[in-house]
């Protein structure tokens, strides 16, 4: 496949005719809130593109990571257990999309359940261990987003 | 209301076989921008009897392509309802098509409101110049939704009368989005465990707007020269703990500001304090706090459901994929509000 340009520059570029070319071309003030928007999810598409893989993989692992060490802390946490066993039956090493969004989707299960135990057990330590990958996961929402207001709203 | 070609001649038939005396005729019809969850227009409207008048069209959008899904008769009931309390005031609901027979969905006529919104008056507000004046306006107005006797919602929308029970069904939504999600969603199952750990003080159970933000306040002339707040968009109005339009408030505004609660917050709450007469054990930096991670979950649930609904093929269209970014303001609060255990970052 041609690799360059990167998803990333080709998407980037549409967005730039979107706002100097269609743009300029329109008067309706809905049709120009509308373009607003898709610059906005352009952008948003333009580092999905970009990152996304590698960011689900490495979430991925911290996430596992931690809801492995609650489920040995916490030896009666069952769901904690059975969201561990679907990943390991789940999971896939495919770097195709869909395959990583299921992957990490196990993961997130696996966390979910753990981060209930550690909170149900006031468990200090864990629950900063897992707010921390909470950060970790939101700063790379944050890149995403971008800068982010709601357009055409007075 | 998806073809405006037609609407013109709709809409005067819809309203001529309504009024029942007079016949209408649209002269000018307009889409309206800055709607999200629904679509919006104005029409300049002229009656046989030599009057004239402007009117809004609040209808849904087509099916699958909407942003949030919410009940227009429940809206309309509301409305209805909310029409014959003295303490509000509100542009008049005119008239529903709740079939879209008429106006091709279902579809509420409101009275039109000759003037700006608030958040239209504030971006005009040289931030040098402060905001105190609009400060205090914007609490009243809180306060006066939530001074608002629930008897005449009796009947039109659920009305709990357990403080407690009502705030676990709350928190316990956090787990509900989660779980009908497409995918997990950490971030929620971990606010919900904070919130129930850290329940506030109650309060009455009161009207709660859902949606309080200054694009959702139309600044009308009154007879005396002076201004009142009429109040807009009421579709996700609910009976709940009124704290959840302190905490929605603050988040909104923190997304899209100015916010006028952070600019002297002690101020606003204590103001707020002394229009509704709740004590400051209830109405604190600490609660506002929880509430600002807990109100937020009316909204974002509807825009998660629209999320999940185009990952799943159900949804599509430009809102649902801008408003994506709004999920992300609100993992943002979350964890802003969920203050770590000590030893952790403040």
């Amino acid at each position: 496949m041609l690799s360059r340009p990167t998803t990333e520059q080709i998407i980037l570029d549409c967005r730039h005719e979107l706002l100097t070319t269609i743009d300029a071309a329109v008067d309706d003030p809905t049709v120009k809130v509308a373009i607003q928007m898709m610059e906005n999810v352009l952008r948003n598409c333009a580092a999905r593109a970009a990152h996304e893989i590698a960011w689900m993989r490495d979430e991925t692992a911290a996430m596992v990571a931690f809801a492995t060490d609650v489920a040995a802390a916490h030896p009666a946490s069952t769901a904690v257990d059975a969201a561990l066993a679907a990943y390991e039956a789940g999971r896939s090493e495919s770097l195709h999309l869909d395959d990583v969004c299921a992957t990490y989707d196990l993961a997130g299960r696996a966390m979910g359940a753990a981060l209930e135990v550690v909170m149900a057990a006031g468990d200090d330590a864990r629950h900063l261990t897992g707010r921390a990958i909470l950060e970790e996961r939101l700063a790379h929402e944050n890149e995403i987003m971008g800068e982010w207001a709601f357009v055409g709203r007075a | 209301m998806f073809d405006a070609s037609v609407m013109p001649e709709r809409l005067a038939s819809f309203l001529t076989r309504h009024d029942g005396a007079r016949e209408a005729t649209v002269v000018a019809y307009e889409r309206m921008v800055g709607g999200y969850s629904r679509l919006m227009a104005w029409a300049e409207v002229h009656w046989s009897d030599g009057t004239h008048e402007r009117v809004v069209l609040r209808g849904d959008p087509p099916p699958g392509q909407s942003m949030m899904e919410t009940d227009r008769d429940l809206e309309w009931a509301l409305l209805t309802a909310l029409s014959a309390v003295d303490e509000l005031a509100m542009p008049a609901a005119r008239a529903y098509d709740a079939t879209g027979e008429h106006l091709g969905t279902k579809c509420i006529v409101l009275d039109h409101v000759e003037g700006d919104s608030l958040q239209a008056v504030l971006n005009r507000v040289d931030p040098a110049h402060g905001y105190t004046d609009h400060a205090r306006e914007l609490v009243d107005t809180m306060a006066r939704v939530h001074s608002i006797d629930l008897a005449p919602l009796h009947g039109v929308i659920e009305v709990p009368d357990d403080w407690d029970a009502y705030l676990g069904r709350l928190i316990d939504r956090f787990r509900q989005a989660e779980h009908g999600h497409v995918e997990a969603n950490p971030f929620l199952l971990y606010v919900a465990a904070w919130l129930d750990a850290h329940r506030p003080p109650p309060l009455p159970l009161r009207l709660v707007h859902s949606d309080f933000q200054p694009a959702n306040i139309m600044i009308a002339p009154t007879h005396d020269g002076g201004h009142e707040h009429q109040v807009i968009d009421w579709e996700l109005a609910h009976v709940g703990d009124p704290r959840e339009d302190l905490g929605y408030y603050n988040v909104y505004s923190s997304a899209s500001g100015p916010n006028l609660f952070a600019a002297d917050p002690e101020g606003f709450l204590a103001r707020y304090r002394e229009r509704t007469g709740f004590s400051e054990e209830a109405v604190n930096l600490d609660t506002m706090a929880y509430f600002s991670s807990l109100a937020a979950i009316t909204v974002y649930a509807q825009v998660l459901g629209g999320a999940g609904a185009m990952a799943e093929g159900r949804n599509s269209g430009l809102m649902t994929t801008y408003t994506l970014n709004a999920l992300t303001v609100g993992h943002n609060n979350f964890l802003a509000g969920c203050t770590p255990p000590p030893g952790g970052a403040a």
